[in-house]
C-alpha cells in the first residue's frame, strides 16, 4: 500500500482535474472489476465479494487535491492566481507549484525590504504572485494559460519506518486505501467511488451518490492532526500514530451514532476526532436521496493543504483493517 | 552557459553553513581543475591565476547561505531553531528542510492549523517555529544542539533560463567566478586573478573580513546578489530580472573601479543597469574594501528574486552577462 500510496501523491490531480489520477486507478484495477465513469469525472468500480451484500454499500474517498487556478499574466510574466481549495497564506508563499511540465515559485517581498509592520502581517492572497521564469506575457502564455489549475511541487519522503511527508495525502491516502481494498479479495459486494471536486465543495460525490444510491456510505478521509509542540491534548483533534480517526461531528455531518460506535468497538485501534471542524464528502452523502447512513474514517494529517504533509503508514494500514471490518458490518445490514 | 547553469544547480543543492561545508568541497574541487586551491579560515578558500604579472585583482563570492541551528531538541521529534542570516518566518510554515545532523535528516517547519492560530496575525518569534522530523523519541539520539538546518528545494531550471532554488544567493557568483577560472586559466591575461570564495557572509560579512587580509592583491571587485523586480518591490530600488549584470555605484566603491566596469560594459556590449547605493552595500564589498590600508573596490550583483527563501530565482543570462563584464574587465588590466 506504501506504493500506491506513494504513486498517488505523486500524481497532480486538483480539483476539477482528477485525470491523472483516475487514469492510474483504471490502470491498476483493470478488469478485476466493473467501473464506469460519470458526467463529473466520478470514477466507480463495482468490486464482487464472496457473497452478496444484504444493504448497498459506497465507499468513497476523493481523488482531487488543494490547487492554484491562473486567473491572469502579467506583463512581466507572473501569474495571479486564486486558490482552489481552502489554503492558508504561509503554506503558499516561498513554495514550488506545477502546472504539468512547467515548473513555478510563489514569491514574495525579500525579507530585507520589508517594513516592521509588514514583517507580522500575511499578504493578501491576490498580492501573490507564481513566477515560471517567464521575463515577458509572451513568453508566459506559451507555458501557461489562464485557467490552468496548478499543484503544490513537493517529493514522496520518508521521515522514518512509519511517517512520511508528502503533498496530498488529502485524499490519495483514501484513495490508497480504497484501492487497496478493491485488489484484494471481498468478504462482501460495494460500491467504491473515486470522487472529483471534494475541494471545492463536495460536488463529485453528491452526483456518484444520487447514482449508486446506497444504504450505507463511508468516506475514507484526511483529516488536521494538531498533536504539536504546544498544542493542548482538547486542541489537538487527533494524533499521529494512534489508528484512524472517527468523526461524531464536522462542520458538514452529524454522524450515524451506531456505526461511530461500531467503529469504536470493532477491535481495531482507532480514535474519536475530538474536534467539530473541518468537513468532508459525508455532507453530501449523507443528504442524497432520502438519506444516507454515513460514517467517515480519516487519516490524521499534521500540515494537510500544504505542501508539506505529515502521517503514518501504521494508521494508514489500520484504517483499511477498520474500512474492511465496517463494510462487512454495513453489507449485512446488521445494525438497520 | 551550460556548464555555468549545470554548477550552478550542483552548488546549490549542496549546504555551506556553519560546520557544513559540503558545497565549499565541491567548489573547490572544481575551482581546482583551472588553478592551484589554497584554503583559508572558515571555509573560505581561494584559487589563483598566476599570470607572473605585477598587479593582482581579487574576484569574490561567498559560498555560505542562510538556513537555523538547532537550540533544542523535544522528546516527540520537535526542533526549536534560531536563524542564521535573515529570514521572513510568515513562510516557514510547511516548508520542508535538512537538518545535517550526524547524518542529512528530513523535515518540516510546523504549519499551525487554523483553529489553534491567531488570525492573521503570523509568527513573530522564531522560537514558535519548531521543525518536525517525525522522528519522535530518537531524534534526541540523532541530533543535537548546534546542528544545522538548510532549506530542501532541489534547484531547477524554469522557462526563459531562469533557475530557482535555495542558495543562488551566492551561489550564482560562486558558479561565475568557476566560469571566469575556466575562461581565463589558459590564456594571456596582464593581471593575475584571485578568486576567493568566503565564509559567513550571512553572518556579517564574517568570513571575507579575515580572508581578504589574509591575501595580496591590488584590487578588488565584490560579486553578490541583489534585488530584482518582482510584486510589492519599489521598481526604482531594484534590478530588472533578465536585463544583465547590476554595476554597484556608491560612496563605499572605489569610483576609478566602478568607471572602468562601465566603461568596460559599454564598450563590449554587456547587458548592464545599474545599482545606486548610499553608502554600505550589505555585500563583502564593505569589508574587503577596508583590508589593511584599504583596497579599491567594486562591486557587481545579480538580481535575484525572493531572496533568503527556498524559491530564490535568477536569470541565467544575467550571470552570463557578470562573467562576460569580469572577463573583459580583467582582460583589460582592471584599473592598473
Amino acid at each position: 500500500m506504501k506504493e500506491l500510496l506513494r504513486d498517488l501523491c505523486l500524481l497532480n490531480a486538483p480539483s476539477g482535474r482528477e485525470d491523472a489520477v483516475r487514469t492510474y486507478l483504471i490502470k491498476k484495477i483493470g478488469k478485476s472489476a466493473e467501473w464506469r465513469v460519470d458526467a463529473l469525472g466520478n470514477l466507480i468500480v463495482e468490486k464482487k465479494g464472496r457473497r452478496r451484500a444484504a444493504c448497498r454499500v459506497m465507499v468513497d474517498a476523493h481523488m482531487d487535491e488543494v490547487g492554484m487556478i491562473v486567473t491572469a499574466v502579467t506583463e512581466r510574466g507572473l501569474l495571479k492566481f486564486d486558490c482552489v481549495g481552502g489554503i492558508n497564506i504561509p503554506a503558499l508563499m516561498g513554495k514550488r507549484v506545477q502546472f504539468g511540465s512547467t515548473v513555478g515559485v510563489i514569491g514574495c517581498k525579500p525579507v530585507h525590504l520589508l517594513e516592521k509592520d509588514e514583517r507580522k502581517k500575511l499578504p493578501a492572497q491576490k498580492d501573490l504572485f507564481i513566477d515560471i521564469g517567464a521575463t515577458e506575457k509572451a513568453s508566459a502564455l506559451r507555458m501557461v494559460q489562464p485557467g490552468d489549475i496548478g499543484t503544490f511541487a513537493q517529493n514522496f519522503t520518508p521521515l522514518n519506518d512509519n511517517l512520511f511527508l508528502s503533498k496530498a495525502i488529502d485524499d490519495r491516502a483514501g484513495c490508497a486505501v480504497l484501492l487497496s481494498l478493491l485488489c484484494e479479495e471481498s468478504e462482501v459486494d460495494f460500491t467504491a467511488v473515486f470522487s472529483v471536486q471534494e475541494e471545492v465543495g463536495l460536488r463529485g460525490a453528491r452526483t456518484a451518490c444520487y447514482e449508486v444510491d446506497p444504504t450505507f456510505a463511508l468516506c475514507l478521509e484526511a483529516t488536521t492532526a494538531a498533536d504539536l509542540p504546544g498544542a493542548t491534548e482538547e486542541n489537538r483533534v487527533c494524533e499521529l500514530g494512534k489508528g484512524p480517526a472517527v468523526s461524531f461531528m464536522d462542520r458538514s455531518t452529524l454522524y450515524d451514532r451506531e456505526l461511530f460506535h461500531m467503529a469504536l468497538n470493532s477491535g481495531v485501534e482507532c480514535q474519536i476526532k475530538t474536534a467539530v471542524t473541518g468537513g468532508n464528502n459525508a455532507g453530501a452523502v449523507h443528504l442524497s436521496r432520502t438519506g444516507v447512513r454515513t460514517l467517515t474514517l480519516s487519516l490524521p494529517c499534521r500540515y494537510i493543504h500544504s505542501p508539506c504533509s505529515v502521517a503514518s503508514l501504521s494508521d494508514l494500514k489500520k484504517m483499511k483493517e477498520l474500512a474492511r471490518r465496517m463494510i462487512d458490518v454495513m453489507a449485512d445490514g446488521t445494525t438497520v | 552557459m551550460n556548464d555555468m547553469i549545470n554548477n550552478l544547480l550542483m552548488l546549490c543543492d549542496a549546504p555551506a553553513i556553519g560546520s557544513v561545508d559540503t558545497a565549499a568541497r565541491l567548489a573547490k574541487e572544481k575551482l581546482s581543475a583551472f588553478c592551484p586551491v589554497h584554503s583559508l579560515s572558515g571555509k573560505s578558500f581561494y584559487g589563483y591565476l598566476d599570470k607572473g604579472a605585477l598587479h593582482t585583482v581579487l574576484i569574490e563570492a561567498h559560498i555560505d547561505e542562510v538556513g537555523f541551528v538547532v537550540t533544542n531538541v523535544d522528546e516527540n521529534g520537535f526542533l526549536t531553531v534560531s536563524n542564521c542570516g535573515g529570514m521572513d518566518l510568515r513562510l516557514l510554515p510547511a516548508t520542508k528542510v535538512t537538518v545535517h545532523a550526524a547524518r542529512s535528516l528530513p523535515g518540516v517547519f510546523i504549519s499551525v492549523p487554523p483553529h489553534l492560530s491567531k488570525g492573521d496575525e503570523a509568527l513573530s518569534d522564531i522560537c514558535e517555529c519548531k521543525i518536525d522530523t517525525g522522528l519522535g523519541k530518537e531524534a534526541s539520539s540523532l541530533i543535537r544542539p548546534g546542528d544545522y538546518v538548510t532549506f530542501d528545494a532541489a534547484a531547477v531550471c524554469l522557462g526563459d533560463g531562469v533557475v530557482t532554488g535555495k542558495a543562488l544567493d551566492d551561489r550564482a557568483c560562486c558558479a561565475v567566478l568557476l566560469d571566469v577560472a575556466k575562461r581565463l586559466c589558459a590564456v594571456d591575461c596582464p593581471v593575475n586573478v584571485v578568486l576567493l570564495m568566503s565564509d559567513a557572509e550571512e553572518l556579517g560579512m564574517r568570513g571575507a573580513k579575515t580572508a581578504a587580509f589574509a591575501l595580496d592583491f591590488d584590487e578588488a571587485v565584490a560579486l553578490d546578489v541583489s534585488f530584482a523586480d518582482a510584486p510589492g518591490v519599489d521598481s526604482e530600488h531594484c534590478g530588472r530580472l533578465g536585463d544583465g549584470v547590476m554595476i554597484g555605484h556608491s560612496p563605499i566603491l572605489d569610483r576609478a573601479v566602478t568607471d572602468r566596469l562601465c566603461e568596460k560594459a559599454k564598450q563590449n556590449d554587456i547587458a548592464h543597469q545599474h545599482e545606486i547605493m548610499n553608502g554600505s552595500t550589505g555585500t563583502d564589498a564593505d569589508v574587503i574594501s577596508l583590508t589593511k590600508t584599504g583596497v579599491p573596490c567594486g562591486l557587481l550583483s545579480v538580481p535575484l528574486r525572493n531572496m533568503h527563501t527556498p524559491a530564490e530565482t535568477v536569470d541565467s543570462r544575467d550571470m552570463q552577462s557578470i562573467s562576460d563584464l569580469l572577463v573583459a574587465y580583467l582582460l583589460a588590466g582592471g584599473v592598473k
